[in-house]
């Protein structure tokens, strides 16, 4: 091969050969005195075209044929996956929510009850040293678990939720995991899933094990809302 | 505007971003017989032949280094009558973009009839980059043959 020396500056040859971000640089003794206004190697055209000069090694083997394949092959769509979901069950109902709506996802732990409030608000939760309001979501859809059926929480996770400007926690049964997909992958709600459920459903995901219903947050939240001016109000 | 910078020998030339749709690797290219050196061949692109043009074989006269940092370069241009369509440009050492303005260039004082591609020039701490003015490189009378196969396609 006749790249090398031609191709590159003394420069940057000098530093490939003697690898100064590992005398002067940030891994050596920090001397450089370009380090001053780079603050790391990795900020200097130094270290860049040092990088950049691995590329002039010879083709490794199937490289062009991999490539070739690659390129042969229709463009991956930009907007594939761009829909990412959090995937959650209450009882035997799979359900998901934007994963932008999640604070974060917590363990079990102890519920005070609050006496006179019934419907969904099941209590208050310590999350972090703040008392959030625990919702149940299985009450609003119309779900038959534990969480509804007393004021006690599943051994599952609690969800906290960011809404508006306010946080609650939801007890679930269980979490599956933040899944991403392309959003031509919905399909409409299909009419036979129950009345309240089917209300606050938007779309359901078909996935390989069960059907996902992907619930709308917006209209949540407005009972989120409502269910904390009743749980809140004097 | 930015510019993607490649090199011809040991000089760097510049090549207006926008024109280019796609950087892709080295592939397996298929010759054509009887082709003049500089036309490498046509390669499979996304389902679509595109013939390749090897840039080093065109103006230097010897085929572009095969190595990783090698490219091809899918732009999007007019050759002849036909309409605009992708051509796939070989250069070497295409690892860099580079931003500047249109008043940076200057103009080079020198024309040359067998080259008529080669565009004003823009200093940089390195030294100078001369732009190459994709129109005119796929209007040559040299690809002339590019355009016949174009109409056969």
């Amino acid at each position: 091969m006749q790249s090398g020396a031609e191709l590159h500056g003394d420069a940057i040859a000098a530093a490939v050969v003697g690898r100064c971000w590992n005398r002067i640089g940030v891994h050596g003794d920090g001397s450089c005195e370009l380090l001053e206004q780079h603050i790391h190697c990795r900020n200097c055209a130094v270290f860049s075209a040092a990088a950049a000069s691995l590329l002039n090694r010879e083709l490794p083997p199937g490289h062009l044929a991999e490539w070739t394949r690659v390129v042969a092959d229709a463009k991956p769509s930009a907007v594939q996956k761009s829909c990412s979901v959090v995937i959650f069950r209450i009882g035997a109902e799979w359900l998901a929510l934007p994963t932008a709506v999640f604070e974060e996802i917590v363990g079990p732990r102890p519920l005070h009850t609050l006496p006179h409030r019934g419907g969904a608000v099941m209590g208050v939760v310590n999350v972090r040293g703040e008392l959030l309001v625990c919702l149940s979501l299985g009450y609003l859809l119309g779900i038959n678990n534990s969480a509804a059926d007393g004021p006690r929480l599943p051994n599952g996770r609690l969800l906290v939720l960011a809404c508006d400007r306010n946080r609650v926690v939801c007890p679930v049964d269980e979490v599956h995991g933040v899944h991403r997909f392309d959003p031509s992958q919905l399909q409409e709600a299909p009419a036979s899933s129950s009345r309240s459920a089917a209300a606050y459903t938007r779309a359901v995901l078909r996935l390989p094990q069960h059907a996902v219903g992907v619930l709308d947050e917006q209209l949540l939240f407005q009972f989120f809302n409502r269910s904390l001016a009743s749980a809140t109000a004097t | 505007m930015l510019f993607l910078v490649f090199q011809l020998g040991k000089d760097r030339f510049l090549i207006e971003a926008r024109r280019v749709a796609e950087v892709v690797p080295l592939v397996e290219i298929k010759s054509l017989p009887q082709a003049p050196p500089w036309l490498a061949g046509l390669f499979d692109y996304r389902g679509m032949p595109v013939p390749i043009i090897d840039l080093s074989a065109l103006a230097l006269g010897r085929p572009a280094r095969r190595c990783l940092s090698t490219r091809i370069l899918l732009v999007h241009g007019q050759i002849g009558d036909g309409g605009a369509r992708l051509v796939g440009l070989i250069a070497e050492q295409a690892t860099q973009t580079l931003r500047c303005d249109h008043a940076q260039f200057l103009d080079s004082g020198v024309s040359n009839d067998v080259a008529p591609y080669l565009g004003p020039v823009l200093r940089d701490a390195d030294g100078l980059l001369q732009r190459i003015e994709l129109d005119r490189l796929l209007s040559q009378p040299i690809l002339a043959p590019l355009g016949a196969l174009q109409a056969a396609a």
